[in-house]
């Protein structure tokens, strides 16, 4: 399994205002690495570059060697990269197991019928919805909702992973689960690019982190080193932990 | 030439003032009223009938019928939209909702008409005197009905942009979620909203009949029309109603003149389908 | 097992109906061959416009689109051929529709069908008076009513066959997720204005072939009979009422309502349209998914 994202000179504007300015950094195969940056620092937005949901300006987005610059989400999909939405995004028509299946019918290897059914279960099983696949979503409490939501993701069996902002919301047990979740992934050798707020989080799963504020890549490296430079603490660290 | 420009001015003004109103019940009552129309023939209708049963002049007219369409909307609003609005979950299902609902107000209406009035073209003579205009003839009654469209238009340009009412409208439209975070009443708005448009409606109705003739079933186009111009001019946007409405208006009077009268809904659909090809993101601003 | 039950008695069921002219009065046959051409229409219309939500006002456009293809092309051309060229015509006018509209939100569409069957009968109108100089047309073809009773019930049988195999598939579930959630939809891996591009052209093909193959009843046409937008209306209640997202939803509501509508339109001529908007707005109010909907929220509400 590959998975190497790279981003180099990502512009995005909206209207007057500059959201992304000429963002470069890049995922290596089996990598976890941490988005991180205050609230309106472009990290949602290059998330979405990146999968498709917006176009950007200017710049590359490179997948294993495959231009995804210009293609429209569901292509992006089919080439491997899968994403979860910030605010859980379940379809409410569709059963728990039929919004996995959707993404397996339509993923990498569309696959149907019963073997799509029996790789449904296994997905529900490894988030933790073993046995539920019946239910409606909109009964799902809401930390189902983001297992039922990361198991749709998966199912496009993607080879790199966008989370954004997945475990926002979390009582500190199901963070727990919800890291365990994550290493479980990176274990399979995929890559996951994770925009994340919550530092306990980012310091148990990201090796490297890269930093952004204001549409600009300022830090990125080593997580340890990168959440400690001055720069970081002022922009970032500096306006929550004041 | 001249002429065709001023006929096309003329009728533009029409479209422009009954854009106006339907982008007013969209933009901020979130109704998209497929029966608006219906509601410019029956006040056609209604100035037809006070004009030859009672001759009561259209300008008269005015102050009879605007006040009836706003009131008629207004409770239309309150009985048939309040409900649907309370019950959608989200913008999308209100849209399915109106859309459905008024297109079943579409027939009830154009129903009335056709019991009591039938089929048939109707028309008056109003004011049917030649007069100068830049050197070229144009009837008074044209005229007249292109003036009382830009009194109606300033004033609900005023109305919306000088005062009070206005901008909490205009709040409305922008954020109805955190309007009544600002004490803003939300659902007394829309309802005047959708009041205010049914009175615009109901004027250009009675401005239309001063100078062309109308049947029951010819809802559907003015409907048409007024969601072409309110597309081309954004919604929500009142100048660009106003500016697309004149462009139509000229359009469609010179594919009359120089074309074929016949084709005049063609020329409508084609500069919908040029706009679409355009500007493929929509002009509602957002994408998709 | 249960399925070949339900196979076999499928068949019996359509053996039946296609038995029913000899067993039935010319007036039982003509009835019953209006029913089958609404149920169709209402199950075409729903087939795009029930897991989408995108509302086709546009139906009678297609379907007027079909007869008046019959009616010119019948002399000159043998019927099957007749009926081939009036499903090409009306599937690009569709595509043209959809592509230039379905990539846009839904409104779009909905103001882009409104008007659509009115653009379409005014363009003809002025072809036929400016060019051909003939408006109105005489369609001289040797069926009787159970002919054209026999062809409907065929291409009923096809659209419920092709509803049902959307339903099973992969499509008919990505369908519902559009929706729901189109963004969710293209971000799984559909390719979602293509998707609603095919529905919509299956779709309204159909939906011309039934004005295709009914053309014939009239003998005489001309534009403002076949593009009475009533047709719209009617097929927009009947598969609200049984509710658009079930395969049999369409039927359900197609049979009760096609029967209401011939006793209004014989009692209450000139109230019908009235009426019929009336019943719309009440069905949107009580029974926004319609009635199988409705029975199964009951079933619901009485076992908890």
């Amino acid at each position: 399994m590959n998975g190497r994202l790279e981003i180099t000179g990502l512009k995005k504007r909206f209207g007057g205002l500059t959201a992304v300015n000429g963002v470069s950094f890049a995922v290596e195969p089996g990598e976890v690495i941490g988005l991180l940056g205050p609230n309106g620092s472009g990290k949602t937005t290059v998330m979405n570059m990146v999968s498709g949901a917006l176009r950007a300006d200017a710049g590359s987005i490179r997948f294993d060697g495959v231009e995804l610059t210009r293609l429209k989400p569901n292509k992006i999909a089919k080439h491997g990269v899968a994403r979860t939405f910030q605010l859980v995004r379940p379809l409410p028509t569709l059963s728990v197991a039929e919004n996995v299946l959707l993404s397996f019918a339509f993923g990498r290897k569309r696959h149907w019928g019963r073997e799509a059914q029996m790789l449904v279960e296994e997905k529900l099983e490894f988030v933790g919805l073993g046995g539920r696949g019946g239910e409606e979503v909109g009964n799902l409490t809401y930390i189902d909702q983001k297992r039922m939501e990361l198991a749709r993701a998966l199912a496009s069996e993607p080879k790199l992973l966008l989370l954004d902002e997945w475990l926002a919301g979390l009582n500190p047990s199901e963070l727990r689960i919800g890291i365990d979740l994550v290493r479980h992934l990176q274990g399979l050798g995929m890559s996951v690019l994770l925009v994340e707020h919550i530092m306990e989080a980012v310091r148990a799963l990201c090796s490297r982190c890269v930093v952004m504020s204001a549409g600009e890549v300022i830090a990125s490296g080593e997580s340890e080193a990168v959440l400690k430079a001055p720069q970081v603490i002022s922009a970032y660290l500096g306006d929550d932990h004041a | 030439m001249i002429e065709n420009l001023v006929n096309g001015l003329v009728l533009g003004g029409t479209y422009a003032l009954v854009a106006m109103g339907l982008t007013i019940q969209y933009g901020i009552a979130r109704i998209m009223n497929l029966a608006f129309g219906d509601l410019i023939i029956a006040a056609c209708f209604g100035t037809f009938v006070l004009y030859s049963g009672f001759a009561l002049s259209p300008v008269l007219a005015l102050f009879l019928i605007v006040p009836l369409g706003f009131a008629f909307n207004y409770f239309i609003y309150q009985i048939v939209m309040r409900p649907l609005v309370a019950r959608a979950p989200n913008s999308e299902a209100l849209e399915v909702d109106s859309i459905l609902v008024t297109f079943g107000l579409l027939f009830v209406i154009q129903g009335i008409l056709l019991v009591i009035f039938g089929g048939a073209y109707t028309s008056y003579s109003y004011l049917n005197t030649p007069v100068n205009v830049l050197g070229t003839i144009v009837a008074a009654n044209r005229l007249v009905a292109f003036v009382l469209a830009l009194i109606f238009g300033a004033g609900i340009l005023f109305v919306l942009f000088r005062t009070r009412w206005g901008t909490t409208l205009r709040a409305v439209a922008l954020a109805p979620e955190s309007a009544p975070l600002y004490g803003i009443d939300v659902n007394a708005s829309a309802r005047l909203a959708f009041a205010i448009g049914g009175a615009l409606a109901a004027s250009g109705g009675v401005v239309v009949s001063m100078y062309q003739t109308f049947t029951a079933t010819a809802g559907v186009v003015f409907t048409m029309k007024a969601l072409i111009v309110v597309i081309l001019g954004g919604k929500g946007s009142l100048t660009g109603a106003l500016v697309a409405g004149l462009l139509l208006g000229v359009v469609e009077t010179m594919v009359a003149a120089y074309i074929d009268p016949g084709l005049t809904l063609a020329a409508t659909y084609t500069v919908f389908l040029l706009l679409l090809l355009v500007r493929p993101s929509g002009m509602f601003g957002k994408a998709g | 097992m249960k399925q070949t039950v339900f196979i076999l008695l499928g068949l019996a069921v359509l053996a039946l109906l296609a038995a029913a002219p000899y067993l039935l009065s010319d007036y039982g046959t003509a009835l019953l061959l209006g029913m089958t051409g609404y149920i169709t229409l209402a199950t075409a219309w729903a087939m795009f416009s029930g897991p989408t939500r995108y509302v086709s006002l546009a139906t009678v456009a297609f379907f007027g689109i079909g007869a008046y293809t019959v009616a010119v092309l019948s002399e000159v051309l043998p019927y099957p051929l007749v009926l081939l060229v009036a499903a090409l015509i009306g599937l690009t006018v569709a595509i043209i529709v959809g592509l230039s509209t379905l990539r846009l939100a839904g409104v779009y569409f909905v103001i882009f069908t409104f008007g659509l069957a009115e653009l379409v009968r005014q363009t003809v109108t002025w072809w036929e008076v400016n060019v051909t100089e003939t408006l109105g047309r005489y369609i001289f073809l040797p069926f009787e009513g159970r002919h054209i009773y026999w062809q409907l019930l065929a291409l009923l049988v096809v659209t419920l066959l092709i509803s049902w195999w959307i339903g099973r598939s992969r499509y008919g579930l990505a369908l519902k997720a559009i929706g729901d959630d189109e963004t969710v939809a293209e971000h799984a891996g559909i390719n979602v204005p293509g998707l609603k591009l095919a529905l919509f052209a299956i779709s309204a093909t159909i939906i011309t072939l039934v004005g295709a193959i009914q053309a014939p009843r009239w003998t005489y046409i001309e534009p403002s009979i076949v593009f009475n937008p009533t047709v719209s209306f009617l097929t927009l209640i009947m598969a609200l009422l049984g509710g658009p997202s079930k395969l049999w939803g369409p039927m359900v509501g197609a049979i009760p309502l096609f029967l209401l509508f011939e006793w209004l339109s014989a009692n209450f001529p000139d109230h019908f349209s009235i009426l019929l908007g009336a019943l719309f707005i009440m069905i949107v109010f009580f029974m926004p998914k319609g009635i199988l909907a409705k029975l199964e929220d009951l079933r619901a509400g009485g076992a908890s």
